[in-house]
């Protein structure tokens, strides 16, 4: 378990992170999603016991960060941003080499190396040297090195980067199974597929945590979710806005597109309500369904960086209200 | 300091440097050169007689072995004189290994998987220290007594017997580990400030100039080779540079320092 209370760290004048906090529990994945520049390489290298925060504190299956980094490091596998292998060494002797630096030797040291280079799919290449290696491959090794020793907490800096479709949901799907033994992963992630498919939790960060939630609440911005409504008739929908912002359950309503779009927070619950207002109203209405809100818009929303797009999250927020 | 890190990280070193034949070249090809350029000399004057024109410009250092001949008397100037040099080996060959290990390491952003297990830098350091150091000892001792054996075959047994006197038997036991070892922690201090290997190589390699001093001293002082008080002095000059040099690398490694300045 990963319990990361106010964490900090300030490199000179500049603040990398900042009051981070959050927890992952065994047998969970969380993602940690933010722009280059947000501080996931360097909260992960905090967390990984690599470098010492400047303020706040964490405990990594009941250790404590600083008095007990060496032993956190022994229970912990970093698949780094980049894979840093040992070009002239084989995959088998690179893996071999950290093996030994997490105290495995002798028959448990070659049989944790035959085992991991089947995982990842190169049982038959473990007597090549790494540099004659594709970017995939390469990235095998580094995930094959990370997992090797069996740690209780994995990090994990993309994943599938370089790895074809194949390839890469069959690491997702390894570390679906790693969480399923109880593992707490962390996954650093740009893609938002990627993290949308494999994590329990995301967490969106810029120098700390913006939000944090299960994929499926986050895409519900604002805890709400927006109904498009599609009516016919001769009544403009823009006339029943007046009528939808006296309505408790409504927390905006806007006109795109010819139809109406309604924020709500629980559109299975309200929807029936809604449909029955409008309707009384005079709406003749042929069709309700729930927006789906990409986790992308969320994304970008939270980064900032929503304005760059038309038809935005933060746009779309600036109308209803 | 656990031994079981640090010689993990010693057969690592030891691979890579095995599976590196540029490098490895490096390490043979300069001491080679160092001994054969004055075992060419000793072979050109036992086939060629001395011109008694060149017997009197080179008198006051043939006066240093009474007894011999003036033939053995040039050789065993010659083979002496020259082998100052063999202390330029140590100096240049761990720096370069040493650098090649940590910013090649760095450039291919190796070093964090590694500072992420439960070693201490330390650890790594020390490994990868005494893994540049062995090859450049190896490769001067393995010179040395060739050295010894092939001058002595050119010209007699009483050659190999200077060659392996107990001054030179000291340097190669203690003078040359410790340049070695000097060598080694220039070469990782000065790779933590710069970006590639050549630059640190360049920079370090200030440390030869010391050595070609006093090997060209030594040749214009008339002496033959040093005494075993210079050697000794030697050691504790060079013993002294390593512990500056240990409080400095010290100082400059540590976990962070190295992740946030080497990549």
């Amino acid at each position: 378990m990963i319990e990361a209370i106010d964490l900090g760290k300030r490199f000179r004048s500049l603040t990398a992170v900042h009051d981070l906090s959050f927890t992952v529990g065994d047998g969970e994945i969380f993602g940690l999603l933010g722009p280059n520049g947000a501080g996931k390489t360097t909260s992960v290298r905090m967390l990984s016991g690599l470098i010492a925060p400047s303020a706040g504190s964490a405990r990594i299956n009941g250790m404590e960060l600083g008095p007990d980094s060496q032993r956190i490091r022994a229970i912990t596998g970093i698949l780094t941003e980049a894979p840093g292998l040992h070009d002239k060494l084989t995959a088998r002797a690179n893996l071999g080499y950290y093996g030994r630096l997490y105290g495995l030797r002798g028959a448990a040291l070659r049989r944790a190396v035959d085992r991991y280079l089947g995982v990842v799919g190169l049982a038959d290449e473990g007597d090549r040297r790494v540099g004659g290696f594709s970017k995939g491959m390469r990235q095998k090794v580094a995930i094959a090195r990370a997992l090797l020793h069996e740690p209780d907490v994995i990090y994990l800096d993309e994943p599938t980067s370089g790895l074809d479709p194949s390839a890469a949901k069959l690491v997702r799907d390894f570390v679906a199974t790693l969480r399923d033994a109880g593992r707490s992963i962390v996954v650093c992630t740009h893609n938002l597929d990627e993290a949308e498919r494999l994590c329990d939790r995301i967490g969106i960060m810029r120098g700390t945590l913006l939000r944090v939630d299960t994929p499926a609440r986050l895409r519900r911005q604002n805890g709400t979710a927006s109904v498009r409504v599609e009516l016919v008739g001769a009544r403009q929908p823009a006339s029943f806005i007046d009528l939808l912002a006296d309505l408790p359950f409504v927390a905006g309503a806007r006109v795109a597109d010819g139809a109406l779009f309604v924020e709500v927070a629980d559109p299975r619950g309200d929807n029936p309500e809604l449909v029955r207002a409008l309707v009384e109203a005079g709406a003749r209405i042929v069709g309700v369904r729930e927006e789906a809100i990409t986790l992308e818009q969320v994304y970008l929303d939270l980064v900032g960086e929503a304005g760059e797009r038309d038809g935005g999250i933060r746009g779309a927020a600036r109308e209803v209200a | 300091m656990r031994p079981g890190y640090i010689w993990a990280v010693i057969v690592k070193e030891a691979q890579d440097l095995l599976a590196n034949r540029l490098l490895l070249a490096a390490v043979v090809f300069p001491a080679l050169v160092f001994a054969s350029i004055p075992t060419g000399i000793v072979a050109f004057i036992e086939i060629n007689d001395l011109d008694p024109n060149q017997i009197g410009q080179i008198e006051q250092y043939i006066s240093q072995f009474p007894g011999l001949s003036v033939k053995r008397a040039a050789q065993g100037f010659i083979v002496l004189n020259f082998m100052a040099y063999f202390l330029l080996i140590p100096a240049m060959v761990p720096m370069a290994i040493a650098t090649q290990s940590v910013i090649g390491e760095k450039t291919s952003r190796a070093l964090e998987p590694q500072l992420a297990t439960p070693m201490e830098v330390s650890e790594l350091l020390i490994g990868k220290a005494i893994a540049s150091a062995i090859p450049a000892i190896l490769a001067t001792w393995g010179v040395f007594l060739l050295y010894g054996f092939v001058n002595g075959a050119i010209t007699d047994p009483d050659m190999t017997s200077l060659i392996f006197n107990d001054v030179w038997r000291v340097a190669m036991l203690t003078l040359v580990p410790l340049i070695c070892l000097l060598s080694v922690l220039l070469g990782i201090i000065v790779s933590s400030r710069v970006n590639d290997a050549r630059t640190a190589q360049q920079i370090g390699g200030f440390i030869v100039l010391p050595v070609i001093g006093v090997a060209v001293a030594g040749f214009f002082s008339g002496q033959a080779t040093f005494s075993l008080e210079q050697v000794l002095i030697g050691d504790l000059v060079v013993a002294g540079l390593i512990g500056v040099s240990l409080a400095i690398g010290n100082w400059i490694f540590d976990r962070e320092a190295i992740l946030t300045r080497l990549g």
